[in-house]
C-alpha cells in the first residue's frame, strides 16, 4: 500500500474527526459560586475553556421567572461579551411544580414554567430547554404521571416547534421514579409524537439501572443535549453522600459512552453538571472538568 | 337521540368539551357534561367518556365540577324524573376560600347536597388512603389526594376514604343522584380497571334510556 493510500486508510478509520470538532462544552450558571456575580462567573467559564453556558431558570438571582424580557436580553449581551453563547435553558422548578401534579393550579404553573423556558431560550439565542417531565410519588401513581405528562407535553411541543426550540425531557431515573428504562422512555416520546420533544440525556443519572451508552444508542437523533457527570454506583441514593462525582472518578464507562456518541453521530453540546462541588478553590472544578471533557471529546482515555 | 332538542341545546350551551371528549350525543344514553369553565380536571371528563363510550343507560355525568350553573337544575331534575341516574363529581378538592364556598353553595342550591371543606387524605395517613366503595358493589380505588367530605344527610354513604364519608347516593323520585367527593374520572383516565368496573356497574344499575332513544 502506498503511503498516500495508507494515509487515506488512516483517515477512513477516523470518520468522525469533523464531528469531534463540532462538539461544544458548556457548564451551568448554577455552578458559579454563590458569592460571585454573573460577569465574574462568565469570565471563569470562558477562561476554563468552555464554549457556552447553561442557564438554570429559578436557580440564580439573575435568571428568575420574574426576570423581564429586557433583562433576559441583557443576560444574552453579557454572555456574548464574555465570548460565550447560551447552550440551553434548564430548570429545577419542576421538582416543586411538576407537569404531573394532581392540583390543576400546580399543573398550570408547570406549563407556564416550560412556556417561559421556551420564550427565554429564544431571547437567549438557544434552541433547547430541559424539562423534568414528571414525578412519581407514593401519592401520585405512575399511570397518572405518564398520561398527564403526555397530555401536557403535546401542546408544549407545538409551542416549542413554533419557536424553533426543542424540549429535552431529562432522564432523572431514580429521582423521578419514572421512565426507568430506555425503551420505556422511547415509548413515552412516541406517545407524545412531537419532533420538538426529545430526551436531554444525563449520563450520570442512570446509576445502576442500566448503561448510559445503551441509552445513547437507543435514542440517537432524539437526544437534544447531554449532561455529563460521573456516578458512584455503590453509594446508591441512601444517606447524605452524593451518588455523583467528577468525570472519570466514578463507574460510568466513558470510552463506551464516547464510542456510542460517535456511533449515533451526536456532535452537539456536552454540558457539565457537577452535583458534588469542590470544598476549596471552587474555580478549579471548572478547569478540571473542562479538561476532562476535552479528553472525552478527543477519546483520549 | 334520547335527548330532547331543548335538552340538547341546554347541554351544549353549558359545556366546554375538551377536544378528545366525545360530545354529549349520547347515542347510548350516557351524557358526559364537563361544564364550561367549571370542570377543574379535563382528564376526568376524558376518563368517563372513554369508560362509558358504548354503554346503554340513562346516565348523566357532571365530572370534576366546581360551580354547577343554575340552568342545569331543570335538566338534572328531568333526568331524575325519567328514572335516570345523575352522577355529580366534585372538582373542588384543591379549592379553598371563595372558590370552594361557591362550589359548596352551588351544590346546595342545585342538587341539595351538603359538603364539608376539602380534606388532604395524605396528611397523617398510614399507607395509601384508598376510597372504599360499598355500592353498587365493593370496590377499592385510588384516592385523589384531596377529597370533599359528605356529612350526614338524606341518602346513603356509598364510599369512605381514611374513615371519611366521601360519596353519597340518594333516590329522588324514580331516579338516582350520586355525588362523589373524591374524583373517580382521573382513575378511569389513567386506566384503572377497578374504577372502570365500578362506573360500569353504576351504569348497569341505571335505567335504560327511554324508548325511542337511538
Amino acid at each position: 500500500m502506498s503511503s498516500s493510500r495508507r494515509g487515506q486508510a488512516k483517515l477512513a478509520a477516523q470518520p468522525n474527526c469533523s464531528k469531534i470538532a463540532n462538539m461544544k462544552k458548556s457548564i451551568g450558571d448554577n455552578m458559579i459560586p454563590k458569592d460571585w456575580d454573573l460577569a465574574r462567573g462568565l469570565d471563569l467559564i470562558k477562561q476554563a475553556g468552555y464554549d457556552g453556558v447553561e442557564f438554570w431558570l429559578g436557580d440564580m438571582p439573575w435568571f428568575q421567572l420574574t426576570t423581564t424580557d429586557a433583562d433576559v436580553r441583557e443576560l444574552r449581551r453579557k454572555v456574548a461579551n464574555a465570548g460565550l453563547v447560551v447552550s440551553n435553558v434548564s430548570t429545577g422548578l419542576h421538582w416543586a411544580s411538576p407537569l404531573s401534579a394532581r392540583d390543576p393550579k400546580v399543573r398550570a404553573q408547570a406549563s407556564h414554567i416550560v412556556e417561559r423556558q421556551i420564550e427565554t431560550a429564544t431571547l437567549l439565542g438557544a434552541d433547547a430547554i430541559l424539562v423534568v417531565a414528571g414525578l412519581v410519588t407514593a401519592e401520585v401513581p405512575y399511570n397518572e404521571v405518564y398520561q398527564r405528562c403526555v397530555d401536557a407535553l403535546r401542546p408544549l411541543g407545538e409551542s416549542a416547534a413554533r419557536a424553533g426550540v426543542k424540549i429535552g425531557c431529562e432522564n432523572c431515573n431514580a429521582e423521578q421514579r419514572f421512565l426507568m428504562g430506555p425503551r420505556e422512555f422511547a415509548e413515552f416520546l412516541n406517545d407524545i409524537n412531537s419532533p420538538a420533544v426529545g430526551i436531554h440525556l444525563d449520563v450520570g443519572n442512570i446509576h445502576e439501572t442500566g448503561f448510559a451508552e445503551q441509552w445513547i444508542e437507543i435514542h440517537g437523533p432524539r437526544i437534544t443535549r447531554i449532561h455529563l457527570k460521573d456516578t458512584l454506583k455503590h453509594r446508591g441514593r441512601c444517606g447524605d453522600q452524593s451518588v455523583y462525582t467528577n468525570l472519570f472518578l466514578g463507574d460510568n464507562n466513558w470510552p463506551a459512552i464516547r464510542a456510542a456518541l460517535t456511533k449515533v453521530g451526536y456532535d452537539g453540546w456536552l454540558i457539565a453538571e457537577m452535583e458534588a462541588r469542590y470544598r476549596y478553590a471552587p474555580d478549579q472544578q471548572f478547569y478540571d472538568t473542562a479538561q476532562a471533557m476535552d479528553r472525552l471529546i478527543a477519546s483520549r482515555f | 337521540m334520547n335527548l330532547s332538542r331543548r335538552e340538547f341545546v341546554a347541554y351544549t350551551a353549558a359545556i366546554g368539551l375538551p377536544a378528545n371528549v366525545r360530545p354529549p350525543a349520547a347515542r347510548h344514553g350516557c351524557v358526559i357534561l364537563p361544564v364550561r369553565g367549571q370542570c377543574s380536571l379535563p382528564e376526568s371528563a376524558t376518563g368517563y367518556a372513554r369508560a362509558l363510550a358504548d354503554v346503554n343507560a340513562s346516565l348523566l355525568v357532571i365530572p370534576a365540577v366546581l360551580e354547577i350553573p343554575q340552568n342545569l337544575q331543570a335538566l338534572i331534575a328531568q333526568r331524575l324524573q325519567t328514572r335516570g341516574t345523575v352522577l355529580v363529581e366534585s372538582g373542588a378538592g384543591f379549592s379553598a376560600g371563595t372558590a370552594f364556598n361557591r362550589h359548596r353553595d352551588s351544590l346546595r342550591e342545585v342538587i341539595d347536597v351538603a359538603v364539608g371543606a376539602p380534606v388532604n387524605l395524605w396528611r397523617g395517613a398510614a399507607g395509601v388512603p384508598y376510597v372504599d366503595y360499598t355500592w353498587p358493589h365493593a370496590a377499592t380505588i385510588r384516592d385523589f389526594s384531596q377529597a370533599v367530605a359528605v356529612p350526614a344527610q338524606s341518602g346513603d354513604v356509598i364510599a369512605n376514604a381514611a374513615g371519611l364519608p366521601v360519596a353519597l347516593r340518594r333516590r329522588i323520585g324514580s331516579g338516582t343522584l350520586i355525588f362523589l367527593g373524591s374524583p373517580l374520572g382521573p382513575a378511569l383516565w389513567a386506566g384503572d380497571a377497578e374504577a372502570r368496573r365500578w362506573v360500569l356497574a353504576v351504569a348497569r344499575a341505571s335505567a335504560p334510556p327511554p324508548a325511542g332513544a337511538r
